[in-house]
């Protein structure tokens, strides 16, 4: 146990906050902004996939949905962007809905099969669907018509709108932790057959998770959409949408509070990188550096960066205790 | 925690601090996909733009013709060097938008040219509106790009549309040659490309009262074609259009072939068919193939072919098409900035504006090159060509022919 | 007639997904882990088909065992060096290890072999067979004739022999086994050999008539999880039976709906089929 956690979320806040005011120039803002909002969709996914250990493929659905709804709003009645936000999140839930009542009777690999399976097939229609624009996709107003569009030359006000909604859904996360819902759903984790022995409705609570996670990924879909005022089936819809959330959540940690969050501030910055410095002479070395980092990681760490420190820190406690113990304080400090 | 955010924050300061040296440069940011699946024609464009660099920066008096390039750097300029930043945009139009945010507002680029897909020159040239930097546009094709009312946004290549048109005249053309077709088959990938096309061809042909007889749009990842040639067999138009990426191209050509299948006429929209795996893998299964290009390597020691011959030093491939256009684009920017005497965005963007190239000025079968208020070329315009053994020679139209047609569609032997 | 070489076509193709399959149902069934990177692993017999061609002027008949020999032995190196480690780790980290796996392969190949596409020639296998008026591609028809071989090659070694038996018990009870004296480890690793074995052959074959690129594996991974869930996990009979099943239906589709809705049809019926029959066709409960 942390001895005093509200400095360090206190710290962590500040960090966050001033990271834009430190770090100014367009490049590094859109970068940052980029960085909260796949933290975004990372924890989101961290919900279903983290904590009840489904592991989904097909989180592009739920972040296609929210994407699209916005600027389909926008192309239809010329609405504001931001009504679009509670259809998208509301068609993400029906899919939740639809995917999770037939698979979550199943376990492990075929609830991952079924998600990509959806994903794709939604994918396809999509882009053969002129309604939504087809292949070419759909894009939003060009230039800011009032506030209620949300478009901003700078990223900087993104930046804070993302960071805004990543604090909720943290706090949303940190309080689901310790309610009902967090317990039922680590218990389905560590053992189905247990889980559901000992009374826990395991399908149902499932389904749950998977409905609030598919809720905010929708969320996080819809301000992708304002952010960059296109879309198209396949940066939206795309099977890479769904990997990256779960390599992120993994490469942190995935069912702890903050490891999509780190993943993401590693993992971003590092593509954007690595594709910077290599990407231009074209050898594809930016991405055999990116495949070979997370295979290593899942090697020699596959329970995520945030397991790495706890261990760190674990063992620090436990030597500092040790050598309280030696000095002779006689305090009673658990490591 | 704030030990990882620091670091991930000094990763992402390696990025600073290249600019200082060789300040007279003009730097011009290049972006493309240089991996995934369209990273061969990014790879073969992004050879051919650096080539249009080299000429102008080395000087080459030999390329008659050329409204820059004949002496060595920018003559206005007092003889400064081209300088290219180059970025990968992975096929991916939020990576697109990051790398060109990341050329205008790091790297201090001039201008930017850009980028093979669509839709990430959709995304790409919405950053480099917002900062008033020039972007020119030489292979990408779907018309929403220009039809945003951006002011500097500048596309020197035909569009989806023209190409439809093209086709018609062709086959009323031939009409006149006595091979009349009456009924057309639209076959085309279901990516932006392909879909506007397709598009474009399927107006076209209602306009000029042809019946398409099949119209099948496909995924070029698939891994079997028969069903659609099939298809084609069975309602055996007497043309067909294909608007495809590599691999599905050489499967076409292939499946045709074990199919048995031998169309009338097969008129191919340049893109896979254009690329030179297309035509070492199946080059003697498709003689006859009409294909559309604005690019024709011309006779011997012209400028065109010369051009061809520093590109096959380079690269060993021959230039294609949609690399030339990209080449053209290059050219245009580079006498652009030349004629405007200076780096500064505005100068850039006002003679881009008022660009008027001839013919004889480009390397492209253009009707030369001047923009409209969008921003599109209103004499961009193509050939076609014809493959006979392993080369393409254009045959039409008639005054840019340097071989008659052959009709009907040879295929194999 | 039309109808007739529809369903041909469709069957073809069919027994090359059911090909390119078997490798993946294998390790999946028996050691529970999804390879991301199967698709690679073909991609890497097609280009040893190509070199060995290219290079040394070899034939399918040479070229297709000298794949199955090198993917063999990157299977075993593979698991060796990775997959014995997370294996018993949390589902995610196996997910994440091969999709690492998948971009390092596929980013090597496009770093040694370019980007550029290269074909085999047209006919080294063989031009169409005529059978009553029905074409049959020469090259898919072998393809075809290899992958019944080498299923029922693979279900014999699984179900007659020693070896067989020894890696089935390793999947059904790796405690018990152990106890019988047999070293899982070996099993498995024997296992990741033979499934890049057919890996190997697959790619070497299909490079006989498809264009070899290093992003070809995407879209053949895709079709392999849903022949391998469709069959059911770990069964080699299955996998060969779906196969066929999702290119007759494709074939069929394309031909009456139009191209774009074969996968429409083919995901779609892969949802419904996990939904009434979640172990796939002949999967164990």
């Amino acid at each position: 146990m942390p001895r005093k956690p509200i400095i360090g979320w206190l710290a962590l806040a500040a960090v966050l906050i001033g990271f834009p005011l430190v770090f100014t120039g367009a490049y590094y803002e859109q970068l940052a902004a980029f960085v909260i909002l796949s933290a975004i969709s990372a924890s989101a996914w961290n919900l279903v996939g983290g904590y009840a250990g489904q592991v989904s493929v097909g989180h592009a659905v739920f972040f296609g949905a929210g994407a699209y709804m916005p600027l389909l709003f926008y192309k239809l009645w010329e609405a504001s962007p931001l009504l679009g936000f509670p259809a998208g999140i509301a068609v993400s839930v029906v899919i939740a809905v639809v995917i999770g009542v037939p698979t979550f009777r199943l376990s492990g690999h075929y609830f991952s099969m079924a998600t990509i399976a959806v994903a794709e097939l939604i994918r396809i229609l999509v882009s053969d669907w002129d309604f939504l624009g087809g292949a070419i996709g759909l894009m939003g107003p060009a230039t800011s018509r009032g506030w209620w569009d949300l478009v901003y030359r700078s990223s900087v006000p993104y930046y804070y709108i993302f960071l805004a909604v990543l604090a909720v859904l943290l706090y949303i996360t940190h309080r689901m932790e310790r309610s009902r819902l967090g317990y039922y759903l680590r218990a389905i984790r560590a053992g189905e057959r247990a889980a559901r022995s000992l009374g826990v409705p395991v399908s149902r609570y499932k389904l749950y998770a998977l409905m609030l996670s598919a809720g905010f990924t929708s969320l996080a879909g819809s301000l992708y959409a304002v952010k960059f005022g296109f879309v198209d089936p396949g940066s939206t819809l795309g099977i890479l949408v769904s990997v990256q959330m779960v390599v992120m959540a993994a490469l942190g940690g995935a069912g702890r509070l903050l490891g999509p969050l780190l993943g993401a501030i590693i993992l971003v910055p590092l593509q954007t990188t690595t594709n910077t410095f290599f990407g231009g002479a074209g050898t594809g070395l930016a991405f055999i550096l990116y495949g070979g980092i997370i295979m290593l990681l899942s090697r020699f760490e596959p329970g995520g960066l945030l397991e790495l420190w706890e261990r760190y820190q674990a063992r620090r406690e436990a030597r500092m205790a040790k050598e309280r113990a030696l000095v002779g304080a006689g305090e009673d400090h658990a490591a | 925690m704030k030990t990882w955010l620091v670091s991930a924050a000094i990763l992402a300061g390696l990025g600073l601090g290249s600019a200082a040296f060789a300040a007279e440069d003009v730097k011009i940011g290049v972006i493309m996909p240089l991996s995934g699946n369209s990273a061969s024609a990014g790879k073969a464009d992004l050879a051919a733009i650096e080539i249009a660099a080299q000429i102008v920066n080395e000087g080459h008096p030999e390329l008659k013709g050329l409204p820059i390039g004949t002496t060595p750097g920018l003559p206005k300029l007092g003889g400064a060097k081209l300088k290219l930043i180059e970025a990968d945009h992975q096929g991916n139009p939020t990576e697109g938008q990051n790398q060109t945010l990341r050329l205008i507002t790091q790297e201090h680029v001039v201008a930017m040219e850009g980028s093979y897909h669509s839709n990430v020159t959709f995304t790409a040239t919405a950053v480099a509106e917002r900062y008033g930097i020039p972007f020119i546009v030489g292979e990408s094709v779907a018309a929403n790009i220009t039809s945003r009312g951006f002011k500097w946004v500048f596309r020197t290549t035909p569009i989806a549309g023209d190409f439809g048109n093209a086709y018609m005249e062709f086959l009323g053309d031939l009409k006149k040659a006595g091979h009349p077709a009456a009924t057309l088959a639209i076959v085309h990938e279901n990516t932006d490309y392909g879909t506007s096309v397709g598009e474009s061809v399927r107006d076209a042909a209602k306009a000029h009262g042809l019946d398409v007889v099949a119209d099948i749009p496909y995924n070029a990842n698939g891994a079997d074609v028969s069903p659609q040639v099939l298809q084609l067999k069975e309602k055996n138009p007497d043309a067909i259009v294909f608007v495809s990426y590599t691999a599905d191209a050489i499967l076409y050509m292939k499946t045709m072939k074990s199919l048995g299948y031998k169309p009338k006429l097969v008129i191919a929209d340049d893109a896979g068919f254009s690329d030179p795996a297309f035509i070492k893998a199946v080059a003697d299964i498709s003689q006859g193939l009409v294909n559309r290009s604005a690019w024709d390597i011309g006779p011997k020691d012209s400028t065109t072919w010369r051009i061809n011959e520093m590109y096959k030093a380079k690269t060993g491939q021959t230039l294609d098409d949609t690399s030339a256009r990209g080449m053209q684009a290059m050219f245009v920017l580079a006498d652009a900035i030349n004629r405007a005497g200076s780096t500064k965005p505005e100068a850039i963007q006002k003679a881009l504006q008022e660009t008027d190239l001839k013919p004889d000025q480009l390397i492209m079968g253009y009707k030369g090159v001047k923009f409209d208020q969008t921003g599109q070329n209103i004499l961009a315009s193509t050939y076609l060509i014809q493959l006979f053994g392993s080369d393409y020679i254009a045959v039409w139209p008639a005054k840019s022919a340097q071989h008659a047609l052959e009709y009907p569609f040879k295929g194999w032997n | 007639m039309i109808l007739l070489q529809v369903i041909v076509g469709g069957l073809l193709i069919g027994a090359v997904y059911a090909l390119f399959s078997s490798g993946l149902t294998l390790i999946w069934g028996m050691m529970n882990v999804i390879n991301f990177a199967h698709g690679e692993f073909v991609m890497l017999g097609m280009y040893a088909a190509f070199w060995a061609f290219t290079l040394a002027g070899l034939g399918p008949a040479a070229f297709a065992p000298l794949a199955a020999v090198l993917l063999f032995i990157l299977g075993v190196f593979v698991y060796l060096a990775l997959i014995r480690h997370v294996m018993r780790g949390p589902m995610l980290a196996q997910i994440l290890s091969t999709f690492g796996l998948l971009l390092l392969l596929r980013y090597s190949a496009f770093w040694a072999f370019t980007a550029n596409f290269v074909t085999l020639p047209d006919d080294l296998v063989g031009a169409s067979i005529n059978l009553g008026g029905i074409l049959v591609s020469a090259p898919k028809l072998l393809a075809g004739v290899v992958a019944i071989l080498l299923t029922a090659g693979m279900h014999l070694l699984l179900t007659r022999t020693a070896i067989g038996s020894q890696i089935l018990a390793v999947a059904e009870d790796r405690q018990a086994a152990m106890l019988m004296g047999i070293k899982p480890d070996h099993m498995q690793a024997l296992a990741w050999g033979l499934s890049g074995a057919s890996a190997g052959i697959a790619g070497a074959l299909i490079a006989t008539f498809f264009p070899i690129s290093p992003t070809v594996g995407e879209s053949l991974t895709i079709i392999a999880f849903v022949t391998v869930t469709l069959g059911g996990f770990g069964s080699v009979p299955g996998a060969m039976i779906a196969g066929l099943l999702i290119g007759l239906i494709e074939s069929l589709s394309a031909f009456y709906f139009g191209p774009i809705f074969q996968d429409v049809v083919v995901y779609g019926l892969f949802v419904v089929i996990l939904w009434v029959r979640p172990h796939g066709l002949l999967g164990k409960a």
